[in-house]
Protein backbone atom coordinates (compact mmCIF):
# COMPACT_ATOMS: atom_id res chain seq x y z
CA UNK A 1 0.00 0.00 0.00
CA UNK A 2 1.13 3.47 -0.88
CA UNK A 3 1.91 6.38 1.84
CA UNK A 4 -0.79 8.48 1.84
CA UNK A 5 1.38 11.24 2.26
CA UNK A 6 4.75 11.69 0.70
CA UNK A 7 7.02 14.78 0.08
CA UNK A 8 10.45 14.95 -0.55
CA UNK A 9 12.89 17.91 -0.64
CA UNK A 10 9.29 20.37 -1.02
CA UNK A 11 10.62 23.93 -1.81
CA UNK A 12 8.28 26.98 -2.22
CA UNK A 13 9.62 30.21 -3.07
CA UNK A 14 7.71 33.59 -3.24
CA UNK A 15 10.21 35.97 -5.00
CA UNK A 16 13.27 35.97 -2.70
CA UNK A 17 11.16 34.56 0.08
CA UNK A 18 11.79 30.97 0.56
CA UNK A 19 8.61 29.95 2.65
CA UNK A 20 9.29 26.24 2.21
CA UNK A 21 12.69 25.20 2.56
CA UNK A 22 13.01 21.21 1.89
CA UNK A 23 10.25 19.55 3.57
CA UNK A 24 10.51 15.66 3.50
CA UNK A 25 7.13 13.82 5.10
CA UNK A 26 6.21 10.70 5.22
CA UNK A 27 2.25 9.84 6.83
CA UNK A 28 1.53 6.36 7.14
CA UNK A 29 -2.28 5.13 6.73
CA UNK A 30 -4.90 5.70 9.07
CA UNK A 31 -2.20 8.36 10.96
CA UNK A 32 -2.83 11.48 11.98
CA UNK A 33 -0.12 13.74 11.24
CA UNK A 34 0.24 17.03 13.19
CA UNK A 35 1.94 20.26 11.87
CA UNK A 36 3.17 22.86 14.38
CA UNK A 37 4.84 25.95 13.97
CA UNK A 38 4.42 29.81 14.89
CA UNK A 39 3.01 32.51 12.12
CA UNK A 40 4.90 32.37 9.14
CA UNK A 41 6.59 29.34 9.58
CA UNK A 42 5.01 27.49 5.77
CA UNK A 43 2.33 24.82 7.17
CA UNK A 44 -0.35 26.69 5.00
CA UNK A 45 2.19 26.89 2.28
CA UNK A 46 3.01 23.03 2.65
CA UNK A 47 -0.72 22.46 2.54
CA UNK A 48 -1.24 24.22 -0.37
CA UNK A 49 1.41 22.48 -2.08
CA UNK A 50 0.13 19.27 -0.58
CA UNK A 51 -3.49 19.88 -1.87
CA UNK A 52 -2.61 21.03 -5.58
CA UNK A 53 -3.55 24.18 -4.81
CA UNK A 54 0.02 25.72 -5.30
CA UNK A 55 2.98 24.28 -7.38
CA UNK A 56 6.36 23.23 -5.23
CA UNK A 57 9.22 25.51 -6.97
CA UNK A 58 11.01 21.88 -6.35
CA UNK A 59 10.83 18.68 -4.62
CA UNK A 60 8.04 16.21 -5.42
CA UNK A 61 4.92 15.10 -3.21
CA UNK A 62 2.69 12.21 -3.60
CA UNK A 63 -0.99 11.97 -2.00
CA UNK A 64 -2.64 8.82 -2.14
CA UNK A 65 -0.12 7.41 -4.57
CA UNK A 66 -0.68 10.70 -7.07
CA UNK A 67 1.65 12.73 -8.03
CA UNK A 68 0.62 16.41 -6.94
CA UNK A 69 1.38 18.18 -9.72
CA UNK A 70 1.09 15.69 -12.75
CA UNK A 71 -2.02 14.11 -11.35
CA UNK A 72 -3.61 16.63 -9.28
CA UNK A 73 -7.23 16.25 -10.85
CA UNK A 74 -6.74 12.84 -9.24
CA UNK A 75 -5.25 14.08 -5.86
CA UNK A 76 -8.43 16.28 -5.70
CA UNK A 77 -10.89 13.34 -5.71
CA UNK A 78 -9.62 11.62 -2.68
CA UNK A 79 -8.92 14.57 -0.81
CA UNK A 80 -11.18 16.59 1.59
CA UNK A 81 -9.48 20.05 2.38
CA UNK A 82 -10.52 22.72 5.43
CA UNK A 83 -8.16 25.93 4.60
CA UNK A 84 -6.94 28.23 6.83
CA UNK A 85 -9.72 30.82 5.68
CA UNK A 86 -13.08 28.82 5.87
CA UNK A 87 -13.45 28.82 1.89
CA UNK A 88 -17.54 29.31 1.72
CA UNK A 89 -19.36 31.74 -0.49
CA UNK A 90 -21.67 34.06 1.97
CA UNK A 91 -24.61 34.57 -0.52
CA UNK A 92 -25.60 30.53 -0.44
CA UNK A 93 -27.19 28.91 2.32
CA UNK A 94 -25.24 25.89 4.17
CA UNK A 95 -27.18 23.10 2.96
CA UNK A 96 -26.81 24.65 -0.60
CA UNK A 97 -23.15 24.58 -0.69
CA UNK A 98 -23.30 20.99 0.48
CA UNK A 99 -25.53 20.00 -2.34
CA UNK A 100 -23.13 22.07 -4.80
CA UNK A 101 -20.10 20.09 -3.14
CA UNK A 102 -21.84 17.02 -3.52
CA UNK A 103 -22.84 17.18 -7.64
CA UNK A 104 -19.07 18.61 -8.12
CA UNK A 105 -17.71 15.36 -6.54
CA UNK A 106 -20.37 13.41 -8.12
CA UNK A 107 -22.25 12.18 -5.72
CA UNK A 108 -25.54 11.11 -6.86
CA UNK A 109 -28.47 13.30 -5.30
CA UNK A 110 -30.39 9.98 -2.87
CA UNK A 111 -26.88 9.60 -1.47
CA UNK A 112 -25.85 13.41 -0.94
CA UNK A 113 -28.89 14.45 0.77
CA UNK A 114 -28.40 11.70 3.73
CA UNK A 115 -24.74 12.39 4.32
CA UNK A 116 -25.46 16.00 3.91
CA UNK A 117 -28.10 15.88 6.45
CA UNK A 118 -26.19 13.78 8.70
CA UNK A 119 -22.88 15.97 8.26
CA UNK A 120 -24.97 19.06 9.10
CA UNK A 121 -25.95 18.00 12.30
CA UNK A 122 -22.89 16.40 13.47
CA UNK A 123 -21.15 19.67 12.87
CA UNK A 124 -24.20 21.14 14.99
CA UNK A 125 -25.62 23.28 12.14
CA UNK A 126 -28.92 21.80 11.32
CA UNK A 127 -30.86 24.61 12.51
CA UNK A 128 -28.84 27.23 10.54
CA UNK A 129 -28.42 24.63 7.35
CA UNK A 130 -31.29 26.84 5.10
CA UNK A 131 -29.71 30.20 6.28
CA UNK A 132 -27.16 32.39 4.52
CA UNK A 133 -23.96 31.69 5.50
CA UNK A 134 -23.25 35.48 5.70
CA UNK A 135 -25.29 35.37 8.71
CA UNK A 136 -23.19 32.81 10.54
CA UNK A 137 -20.76 33.44 12.89
CA UNK A 138 -17.02 32.42 12.36
CA UNK A 139 -17.52 29.12 14.18
CA UNK A 140 -20.28 28.19 12.15
CA UNK A 141 -18.63 29.12 9.05
CA UNK A 142 -15.23 26.81 10.18
CA UNK A 143 -17.87 24.10 11.09
CA UNK A 144 -19.43 24.43 8.04
CA UNK A 145 -16.40 24.39 5.70
CA UNK A 146 -15.21 20.59 7.39
CA UNK A 147 -18.57 19.43 6.75
CA UNK A 148 -17.49 20.52 2.86
CA UNK A 149 -14.43 18.85 3.14
CA UNK A 150 -16.15 15.42 4.59
CA UNK A 151 -19.11 15.36 1.98
CA UNK A 152 -17.05 12.93 0.01
CA UNK A 153 -15.82 10.95 2.43
CA UNK A 154 -12.34 11.58 1.80
CA UNK A 155 -9.37 9.15 2.21
CA UNK A 156 -7.35 11.83 3.20
CA UNK A 157 -8.20 14.58 5.00
CA UNK A 158 -6.05 17.72 5.29
CA UNK A 159 -6.94 20.46 8.30
CA UNK A 160 -5.05 24.04 8.15
CA UNK A 161 -5.61 25.19 11.77
CA UNK A 162 -9.38 23.53 11.99
CA UNK A 163 -9.80 25.24 15.90
CA UNK A 164 -8.15 28.54 15.66
CA UNK A 165 -10.94 30.86 16.54
CA UNK A 166 -13.04 28.39 17.92
CA UNK A 167 -14.50 28.29 21.36
CA UNK A 168 -13.24 25.40 23.72
CA UNK A 169 -16.45 23.95 23.31
CA UNK A 170 -16.54 23.85 19.35
CA UNK A 171 -12.42 23.12 19.73
CA UNK A 172 -13.35 20.03 21.81
CA UNK A 173 -16.17 18.80 19.47
CA UNK A 174 -13.37 19.28 16.30
CA UNK A 175 -10.80 17.02 18.20
CA UNK A 176 -13.93 14.31 18.74
CA UNK A 177 -14.87 14.56 14.83
CA UNK A 178 -11.09 14.04 14.14
CA UNK A 179 -10.61 11.07 16.38
CA UNK A 180 -13.80 9.75 14.80
CA UNK A 181 -13.17 9.60 11.49
CA UNK A 182 -9.87 8.62 12.00
CA UNK A 183 -10.78 5.70 14.07
CA UNK A 184 -14.04 4.41 12.38
CA UNK A 185 -13.09 5.18 8.78
CA UNK A 186 -9.52 4.84 9.31
CA UNK A 187 -8.83 8.50 7.63
CA UNK A 188 -5.60 9.67 7.12
CA UNK A 189 -5.45 13.73 8.70
CA UNK A 190 -2.85 15.89 8.30
CA UNK A 191 -3.37 18.89 10.55
CA UNK A 192 -2.16 22.34 11.18
CA UNK A 193 -1.96 23.99 14.50
CA UNK A 194 0.06 26.83 16.40
CA UNK A 195 -1.26 24.91 19.53
CA UNK A 196 0.43 23.13 21.41
CA UNK A 197 -2.13 21.23 23.39
CA UNK A 198 -4.12 20.26 20.27
CA UNK A 199 -0.43 18.60 18.61
CA UNK A 200 -0.04 16.94 21.54
CA UNK A 201 -3.47 15.91 22.16
CA UNK A 202 -4.67 14.98 18.69
CA UNK A 203 -1.65 13.82 16.60
CA UNK A 204 -0.35 10.32 16.45
CA UNK A 205 2.97 11.72 15.55
CA UNK A 206 4.25 15.40 14.80
CA UNK A 207 6.27 17.88 12.81
CA UNK A 208 8.01 21.13 14.44
CA UNK A 209 8.02 23.73 11.47
CA UNK A 210 10.21 26.70 11.88
CA UNK A 211 11.60 29.07 8.98
CA UNK A 212 10.06 26.80 6.37
CA UNK A 213 12.18 23.53 7.37
CA UNK A 214 10.88 20.94 9.87
CA UNK A 215 12.97 21.33 12.96
CA UNK A 216 11.81 17.95 14.76
CA UNK A 217 9.58 15.08 13.73
CA UNK A 218 7.88 12.70 16.19
CA UNK A 219 5.88 10.67 18.57
CA UNK A 220 4.92 14.03 20.84
CA UNK A 221 6.22 11.69 23.77
CA UNK A 222 9.31 10.86 22.70
CA UNK A 223 10.10 14.16 21.73
CA UNK A 224 9.48 15.32 24.90
CA UNK A 225 11.22 12.52 26.35
CA UNK A 226 14.37 13.69 24.93
CA UNK A 227 14.24 17.33 25.88
CA UNK A 228 15.25 15.22 29.64
CA UNK A 229 14.40 17.50 32.73
CA UNK A 230 11.32 19.32 33.27
CA UNK A 231 11.66 23.54 32.74
CA UNK A 232 11.52 25.87 35.60
CA UNK A 233 9.87 29.39 35.10
CA UNK A 234 10.67 31.66 37.46
CA UNK A 235 9.60 36.24 37.65
CA UNK A 236 11.45 37.98 39.51
CA UNK A 237 12.00 41.56 40.67
CA UNK A 238 12.95 43.35 37.12
CA UNK A 239 15.99 44.85 39.05
CA UNK A 240 16.92 41.04 40.54
CA UNK A 241 16.74 39.48 36.94
CA UNK A 242 20.65 39.18 36.69
CA UNK A 243 21.29 37.92 39.91
CA UNK A 244 18.61 35.90 40.36
CA UNK A 245 20.17 33.93 36.43
CA UNK A 246 23.53 33.83 37.99
CA UNK A 247 21.94 31.53 40.55
CA UNK A 248 19.78 29.77 38.50
CA UNK A 249 22.17 28.58 36.11
CA UNK A 250 23.79 26.99 38.66
CA UNK A 251 20.81 24.61 38.61
CA UNK A 252 20.56 23.73 35.19
CA UNK A 253 21.14 25.34 31.53
CA UNK A 254 19.13 27.88 30.86
CA UNK A 255 16.34 28.01 28.28
CA UNK A 256 14.58 30.59 26.39
CA UNK A 257 11.84 32.12 28.18
CA UNK A 258 9.44 34.97 27.53
CA UNK A 259 11.23 38.39 28.70
CA UNK A 260 11.03 39.40 32.06
CA UNK A 261 11.13 35.67 33.22
CA UNK A 262 13.98 33.02 33.53
CA UNK A 263 13.93 29.23 32.87
CA UNK A 264 16.05 26.81 33.23
CA UNK A 265 15.89 22.96 32.43
CA UNK A 266 15.87 22.23 36.18
CA UNK A 267 18.64 19.06 36.58
CA UNK A 268 17.06 16.38 39.20
CA UNK A 269 13.60 17.85 38.90
CA UNK A 270 11.28 18.51 41.81
CA UNK A 271 13.41 17.10 44.39
CA UNK A 272 15.87 20.29 44.07
CA UNK A 273 13.34 22.78 44.64
CA UNK A 274 13.90 23.61 48.25
CA UNK A 275 17.14 23.73 47.34
CA UNK A 276 16.33 26.71 44.13
CA UNK A 277 14.27 28.73 46.53
CA UNK A 278 16.92 29.01 49.29
CA UNK A 279 19.71 29.69 47.16
CA UNK A 280 17.62 32.83 45.45
CA UNK A 281 16.86 33.53 48.84
CA UNK A 282 20.22 34.00 50.08
CA UNK A 283 21.40 35.44 47.26
CA UNK A 284 18.49 38.15 48.29
CA UNK A 285 16.01 37.66 44.85
CA UNK A 286 12.58 38.49 45.45
CA UNK A 287 10.62 35.83 44.08
CA UNK A 288 6.95 36.93 42.20
CA UNK A 289 6.20 33.55 40.87
CA UNK A 290 7.37 30.11 40.31
CA UNK A 291 6.44 27.43 38.14
CA UNK A 292 7.57 23.97 37.32
CA UNK A 293 6.31 21.83 34.33
CA UNK A 294 7.60 18.24 32.66
CA UNK A 295 9.02 18.83 29.45
CA UNK A 296 6.66 20.01 27.12
CA UNK A 297 6.41 20.36 23.22
CA UNK A 298 6.59 24.13 23.82
CA UNK A 299 10.30 22.77 25.37
CA UNK A 300 11.03 20.60 22.01
CA UNK A 301 10.18 23.82 20.26
CA UNK A 302 12.61 26.19 22.48
CA UNK A 303 15.24 23.45 22.16
CA UNK A 304 14.72 23.07 18.34
CA UNK A 305 14.82 26.53 17.42
CA UNK A 306 15.64 28.53 20.44
CA UNK A 307 12.53 30.41 20.82
CA UNK A 308 8.96 30.01 22.74
CA UNK A 309 5.87 28.97 20.63
CA UNK A 310 3.88 29.12 23.84
CA UNK A 311 1.95 33.13 24.25
CA UNK A 312 4.02 34.38 21.21
CA UNK A 313 1.29 36.48 20.13
CA UNK A 314 0.93 37.72 23.65
CA UNK A 315 1.71 40.81 25.29
CA UNK A 316 4.01 39.67 28.73
CA UNK A 317 1.72 38.69 31.32
CA UNK A 318 1.57 41.32 34.24
CA UNK A 319 3.41 40.14 37.26
CA UNK A 320 1.42 38.11 39.34
CA UNK A 321 2.54 37.59 43.19
CA UNK A 322 1.93 33.88 44.51
CA UNK A 323 1.74 31.36 42.56
CA UNK B 1 -13.65 5.37 3.98
CA UNK B 2 -11.19 3.84 2.26
CA UNK B 3 -13.57 2.73 -0.86
CA UNK B 4 -13.48 3.70 -3.87
CA UNK B 5 -13.92 7.22 -4.79
CA UNK B 6 -17.00 8.10 -6.51
CA UNK B 7 -18.13 7.68 -10.30
CA UNK B 8 -16.30 10.31 -11.94
CA UNK B 9 -18.45 13.85 -11.65
CA UNK B 10 -20.18 14.48 -14.87
CA UNK B 11 -18.99 17.94 -16.19
CA UNK B 12 -22.83 18.59 -17.56
CA UNK B 13 -23.61 18.70 -14.26
CA UNK B 14 -21.39 20.36 -12.22
CA UNK B 15 -21.67 23.12 -15.12
CA UNK B 16 -24.98 23.22 -14.67
CA UNK B 17 -24.58 23.25 -10.92
CA UNK B 18 -22.65 26.67 -11.73
CA UNK B 19 -24.94 28.10 -14.06
CA UNK B 20 -27.82 27.61 -11.29
CA UNK B 21 -24.99 29.24 -8.77
CA UNK B 22 -24.06 31.86 -10.44
CA UNK B 23 -27.89 33.00 -11.58
CA UNK B 24 -29.43 32.46 -7.80
CA UNK B 25 -25.99 34.40 -6.64
CA UNK B 26 -26.80 37.59 -8.68
CA UNK B 27 -30.96 37.11 -8.18
CA UNK B 28 -30.17 37.21 -4.55
CA UNK B 29 -27.94 40.25 -4.53
CA UNK B 30 -30.30 43.34 -6.33
CA UNK B 31 -27.75 45.42 -6.70
CA UNK B 32 -26.15 42.97 -9.26
CA UNK B 33 -29.52 43.03 -11.69
CA UNK B 34 -32.28 45.81 -10.95
CA UNK B 35 -29.80 48.78 -12.67
CA UNK B 36 -29.13 46.68 -15.72
CA UNK B 37 -33.17 46.73 -16.00
CA UNK B 38 -33.46 50.45 -14.87
CA UNK B 39 -30.43 52.27 -15.95
CA UNK B 40 -30.79 51.34 -19.69
CA UNK B 41 -34.44 52.30 -19.70
CA UNK B 42 -34.36 55.43 -17.85
CA UNK B 43 -31.48 56.54 -19.79
CA UNK B 44 -33.22 56.01 -23.49
CA UNK B 45 -36.24 57.45 -21.60
CA UNK B 46 -34.45 60.68 -21.78
CA UNK B 47 -32.69 60.33 -24.82
CA UNK B 48 -35.89 59.91 -26.38
CA UNK B 49 -37.79 62.75 -25.27
CA UNK B 50 -34.68 65.15 -26.08
CA UNK B 51 -33.83 63.55 -29.11
CA UNK B 52 -36.89 62.68 -30.96
CA UNK B 53 -36.67 65.98 -33.23
CA UNK B 54 -33.09 64.71 -34.40
CA UNK B 55 -35.27 61.44 -36.61
CA UNK B 56 -36.29 64.71 -38.41
CA UNK B 57 -32.73 64.63 -40.18
CA UNK B 58 -31.75 63.99 -43.45
CA UNK B 59 -29.96 60.67 -43.57
CA UNK B 60 -32.08 59.31 -40.13
CA UNK B 61 -33.00 55.94 -40.27
CA UNK B 62 -36.60 55.59 -41.07
CA UNK B 63 -38.08 54.74 -37.83
CA UNK B 64 -41.83 55.00 -36.12
CA UNK B 65 -40.41 55.92 -33.06
CA UNK B 66 -36.88 56.87 -31.63
CA UNK B 67 -37.18 54.28 -29.00
CA UNK B 68 -37.45 51.74 -32.10
CA UNK B 69 -34.29 53.59 -32.85
CA UNK B 70 -32.48 52.96 -29.46
CA UNK B 71 -33.54 49.32 -29.06
CA UNK B 72 -30.06 47.87 -29.96
CA UNK B 73 -28.67 50.60 -27.49
CA UNK B 74 -30.81 49.41 -24.66
CA UNK B 75 -30.13 46.11 -24.80
CA UNK B 76 -26.31 46.57 -25.17
CA UNK B 77 -26.30 48.63 -21.94
CA UNK B 78 -28.54 46.35 -20.06
CA UNK B 79 -26.22 43.30 -21.26
CA UNK B 80 -23.12 45.37 -20.43
CA UNK B 81 -24.01 46.02 -17.03
CA UNK B 82 -25.54 42.82 -16.19
CA UNK B 83 -22.93 40.23 -17.59
CA UNK B 84 -19.97 42.15 -15.71
CA UNK B 85 -22.14 40.76 -12.40
CA UNK B 86 -20.17 37.68 -13.39
CA UNK B 87 -16.80 39.08 -13.05
CA UNK B 88 -17.78 40.78 -10.34
CA UNK B 89 -19.12 37.58 -8.37
CA UNK B 90 -15.96 35.40 -9.76
CA UNK B 91 -13.70 38.43 -7.93
CA UNK B 92 -15.61 37.72 -5.03
CA UNK B 93 -14.82 34.07 -4.83
CA UNK B 94 -10.97 34.29 -5.44
CA UNK B 95 -11.31 37.58 -2.81
CA UNK B 96 -13.47 35.44 0.49
CA UNK B 97 -11.72 32.13 -0.61
CA UNK B 98 -14.50 29.70 -2.18
CA UNK B 99 -12.74 30.01 -5.67
CA UNK B 100 -10.07 27.78 -3.75
CA UNK B 101 -12.98 25.56 -2.52
CA UNK B 102 -14.02 25.11 -6.47
CA UNK B 103 -10.45 24.53 -7.79
CA UNK B 104 -10.28 21.51 -4.90
CA UNK B 105 -13.54 19.89 -6.33
CA UNK B 106 -12.62 17.27 -8.89
CA UNK B 107 -14.35 19.64 -11.20
CA UNK B 108 -13.26 20.12 -15.12
CA UNK B 109 -12.63 23.20 -15.78
CA UNK B 110 -14.72 23.59 -18.58
CA UNK B 111 -17.33 23.54 -15.82
CA UNK B 112 -16.12 26.21 -14.15
CA UNK B 113 -15.68 28.86 -16.55
CA UNK B 114 -18.76 27.58 -19.06
CA UNK B 115 -21.00 27.15 -15.86
CA UNK B 116 -20.48 30.94 -15.01
CA UNK B 117 -21.19 31.83 -18.86
CA UNK B 118 -23.70 29.69 -18.94
CA UNK B 119 -25.01 31.57 -16.32
CA UNK B 120 -24.47 34.94 -17.74
CA UNK B 121 -26.24 34.34 -20.88
CA UNK B 122 -29.06 33.40 -19.13
CA UNK B 123 -29.26 36.48 -17.43
CA UNK B 124 -28.92 38.47 -20.62
CA UNK B 125 -31.63 36.46 -22.46
CA UNK B 126 -33.90 37.29 -19.84
CA UNK B 127 -32.55 41.16 -19.86
CA UNK B 128 -33.48 41.09 -23.81
CA UNK B 129 -37.21 40.13 -23.27
CA UNK B 130 -38.03 41.98 -20.59
CA UNK B 131 -36.41 45.76 -22.25
CA UNK B 132 -38.77 44.29 -25.54
CA UNK B 133 -41.79 44.01 -23.49
CA UNK B 134 -40.86 47.31 -22.03
CA UNK B 135 -40.36 49.12 -25.09
CA UNK B 136 -42.80 47.99 -27.39
CA UNK B 137 -45.35 48.80 -24.62
CA UNK B 138 -44.30 52.53 -25.25
CA UNK B 139 -43.85 52.06 -29.25
CA UNK B 140 -41.10 50.15 -30.10
CA UNK B 141 -41.90 48.46 -33.40
CA UNK B 142 -40.48 45.19 -34.92
CA UNK B 143 -40.96 45.02 -38.60
CA UNK B 144 -40.60 41.38 -38.78
CA UNK B 145 -41.14 39.98 -34.76
CA UNK B 146 -40.25 36.38 -35.01
CA UNK B 147 -36.49 37.01 -37.27
CA UNK B 148 -36.20 40.54 -34.89
CA UNK B 149 -36.53 38.79 -31.67
CA UNK B 150 -34.79 35.82 -32.40
CA UNK B 151 -31.49 37.73 -33.69
CA UNK B 152 -32.37 39.90 -30.65
CA UNK B 153 -32.04 37.05 -28.00
CA UNK B 154 -29.41 35.23 -29.87
CA UNK B 155 -27.17 38.71 -29.84
CA UNK B 156 -27.96 39.26 -26.59
CA UNK B 157 -26.88 36.12 -25.01
CA UNK B 158 -23.90 35.48 -27.02
CA UNK B 159 -22.75 39.59 -26.05
CA UNK B 160 -23.97 38.44 -22.47
CA UNK B 161 -21.45 35.52 -22.52
CA UNK B 162 -18.22 37.90 -24.13
CA UNK B 163 -18.93 40.44 -21.41
CA UNK B 164 -19.31 37.61 -18.95
CA UNK B 165 -16.24 35.70 -20.02
CA UNK B 166 -13.88 38.97 -20.45
CA UNK B 167 -14.77 40.41 -16.87
CA UNK B 168 -13.83 37.00 -15.13
CA UNK B 169 -10.98 36.81 -17.24
CA UNK B 170 -9.95 40.32 -15.40
CA UNK B 171 -11.55 39.01 -12.40
CA UNK B 172 -8.97 35.56 -13.02
CA UNK B 173 -5.82 37.75 -13.49
CA UNK B 174 -6.33 40.58 -10.64
CA UNK B 175 -8.54 38.61 -8.13
CA UNK B 176 -9.87 42.01 -6.82
CA UNK B 177 -13.36 43.39 -7.60
CA UNK B 178 -12.30 47.09 -8.13
CA UNK B 179 -10.29 46.20 -11.34
CA UNK B 180 -13.28 43.82 -12.50
CA UNK B 181 -15.29 47.09 -11.58
CA UNK B 182 -12.38 49.75 -12.90
CA UNK B 183 -12.98 48.26 -16.28
CA UNK B 184 -16.44 48.72 -16.25
CA UNK B 185 -16.44 52.35 -17.93
CA UNK B 186 -14.54 50.91 -21.11
CA UNK B 187 -17.06 48.74 -22.05
CA UNK B 188 -19.06 52.17 -21.49
CA UNK B 189 -16.90 54.52 -23.81
CA UNK B 190 -16.93 51.66 -26.59
CA UNK B 191 -20.56 52.03 -26.84
CA UNK B 192 -21.02 55.38 -27.12
CA UNK B 193 -18.52 55.60 -29.28
CA UNK B 194 -20.88 53.33 -31.90
CA UNK B 195 -23.92 53.73 -33.70
CA UNK B 196 -25.66 52.81 -30.58
CA UNK B 197 -27.11 56.54 -29.80
CA UNK B 198 -26.70 58.00 -32.96
CA UNK B 199 -25.99 57.73 -36.47
CA UNK B 200 -22.13 58.52 -36.81
CA UNK B 201 -22.61 59.77 -40.36
CA UNK B 202 -24.87 62.54 -39.51
CA UNK B 203 -22.07 63.74 -36.95
CA UNK B 204 -18.98 63.18 -39.19
CA UNK B 205 -15.33 63.99 -38.54
CA UNK B 206 -13.39 61.61 -36.01
CA UNK B 207 -16.64 59.92 -34.37
CA UNK B 208 -17.80 58.83 -37.03
CA UNK B 209 -13.94 57.00 -38.44
CA UNK B 210 -13.70 55.91 -34.91
CA UNK B 211 -17.18 54.31 -34.90
CA UNK B 212 -16.81 52.58 -38.04
CA UNK B 213 -14.26 50.69 -36.95
CA UNK B 214 -15.99 49.94 -33.55
CA UNK B 215 -17.35 46.38 -33.19
CA UNK B 216 -19.94 47.54 -31.38
CA UNK B 217 -21.55 49.73 -34.86
CA UNK B 218 -21.13 46.72 -36.50
CA UNK B 219 -23.57 44.42 -34.35
CA UNK B 220 -25.96 47.79 -33.52
CA UNK B 221 -26.59 48.21 -37.48
CA UNK B 222 -27.20 44.59 -38.21
CA UNK B 223 -29.90 44.38 -35.33
CA UNK B 224 -31.05 48.17 -36.40
CA UNK B 225 -31.26 46.39 -40.02
CA UNK B 226 -33.37 43.58 -38.85
CA UNK B 227 -35.50 45.66 -36.45
CA UNK B 228 -36.33 48.24 -38.88
CA UNK B 229 -36.43 46.23 -42.05
CA UNK B 230 -37.16 42.37 -41.07
CA UNK B 231 -35.72 39.73 -41.83
CA UNK B 232 -32.22 40.46 -43.62
CA UNK B 233 -29.89 37.39 -43.84
CA UNK B 234 -26.59 39.86 -44.69
CA UNK B 235 -27.54 42.04 -41.52
CA UNK B 236 -28.50 39.21 -38.99
CA UNK B 237 -25.88 37.50 -39.93
CA UNK B 238 -23.10 39.97 -39.57
CA UNK B 239 -24.81 41.04 -35.62
CA UNK B 240 -24.42 37.45 -34.93
CA UNK B 241 -21.31 36.93 -36.99
CA UNK B 242 -19.56 39.76 -34.86
CA UNK B 243 -20.65 38.91 -31.57
CA UNK B 244 -19.78 35.25 -31.67
CA UNK B 245 -16.20 36.61 -32.38
CA UNK B 246 -15.96 38.66 -29.80
CA UNK B 247 -17.14 35.43 -27.35
CA UNK B 248 -14.60 33.40 -28.69
CA UNK B 249 -12.08 36.15 -28.40
CA UNK B 250 -13.28 36.69 -24.47
CA UNK B 251 -13.52 32.92 -23.93
CA UNK B 252 -9.69 32.36 -25.10
CA UNK B 253 -9.03 34.98 -22.62
CA UNK B 254 -10.62 34.20 -20.03
CA UNK B 255 -9.36 30.53 -20.24
CA UNK B 256 -6.16 31.94 -20.37
CA UNK B 257 -6.33 33.60 -17.28
CA UNK B 258 -7.72 30.57 -15.52
CA UNK B 259 -4.98 28.41 -16.22
CA UNK B 260 -2.63 31.29 -15.14
CA UNK B 261 -4.24 31.31 -11.75
CA UNK B 262 -4.45 27.63 -11.03
CA UNK B 263 -0.72 26.78 -12.10
CA UNK B 264 0.58 29.34 -9.06
N1 LIG C 1 1.02 34.07 -1.90
C1 LIG C 1 2.10 34.48 -1.20
N2 LIG C 1 2.90 35.45 -1.70
C2 LIG C 1 3.98 35.86 -1.02
N3 LIG C 1 4.36 35.37 0.16
C3 LIG C 1 3.62 34.40 0.71
C4 LIG C 1 2.45 33.91 0.06
N4 LIG C 1 1.91 32.95 0.84
C5 LIG C 1 2.69 32.85 1.92
N5 LIG C 1 3.73 33.72 1.86
C6 LIG C 1 4.80 33.86 2.86
O1 LIG C 1 5.34 32.59 3.12
C7 LIG C 1 5.64 32.44 4.49
C8 LIG C 1 4.95 31.22 5.03
O2 LIG C 1 3.56 31.47 5.04
P1 LIG C 1 2.48 30.40 5.50
O3 LIG C 1 1.17 31.00 5.21
O4 LIG C 1 2.80 29.11 4.86
O5 LIG C 1 2.73 30.32 7.04
P2 LIG C 1 1.88 29.57 8.16
O6 LIG C 1 2.80 28.65 8.85
O7 LIG C 1 0.67 28.98 7.58
O8 LIG C 1 1.51 30.75 9.13
P3 LIG C 1 0.16 31.06 9.95
O9 LIG C 1 0.25 30.33 11.22
O10 LIG C 1 0.21 32.52 10.16
O11 LIG C 1 -0.99 30.65 9.10
C9 LIG C 1 5.24 33.75 5.16
O12 LIG C 1 6.39 34.54 5.30
C10 LIG C 1 4.28 34.36 4.19
O13 LIG C 1 4.35 35.76 4.25
MG1 LIG D 1 -1.29 29.26 7.79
Amino acid sequence: MTEPILAEGLVRKFGDLVAVDGIDLCVAQGEVFGFLGPNGAGKSTTVRMLTTLLSPSAGTARVAGYDVVTQAAEVRRVIGVALQDAAIDPIMTGRELLKLQAVLHGIPRRISRERGDELLSRVGLSAAADRRVGTYSGGMRRRLDLALALIHEPRVLFLDEPTTGLDPTSRMALWEEVRRLNGEFGTTVLLTTQYLEEADQLAGRIAIIDGGRIVRQGEPEALKDAVGSPTLRVDVDPDHLTRAAEVLQKFGEIRPARSGRLAIGLEGGAARLAEVVRALDAAGVVLNHMELDAPSLDDVFAEATGRRLEGAEEPPAPVEVGG
Amino acid sequence: MTAAAHPRPSAVAQAVAIAGRSVKGVLRQPPQWVPSLVFPLFFNAVSAAAFDRTRALPGFPEVNSFLTFLLPATILQGVLLGATAAGNDAAVDIENGFFDRLVLSPMSRVSLLGGRLVGSMALGVVQVVFFLAVLSVFGARLENPVAGILVLVVVGALLAGAVGAFSVSIALRTGSVEAVNGFFPIFFAALFMSSAFFPPSLSGGWFETVASVNPITWIVDGLREVIIEGWVPGAAAKAVAVSLALGILAIFMATRSLAARIRT
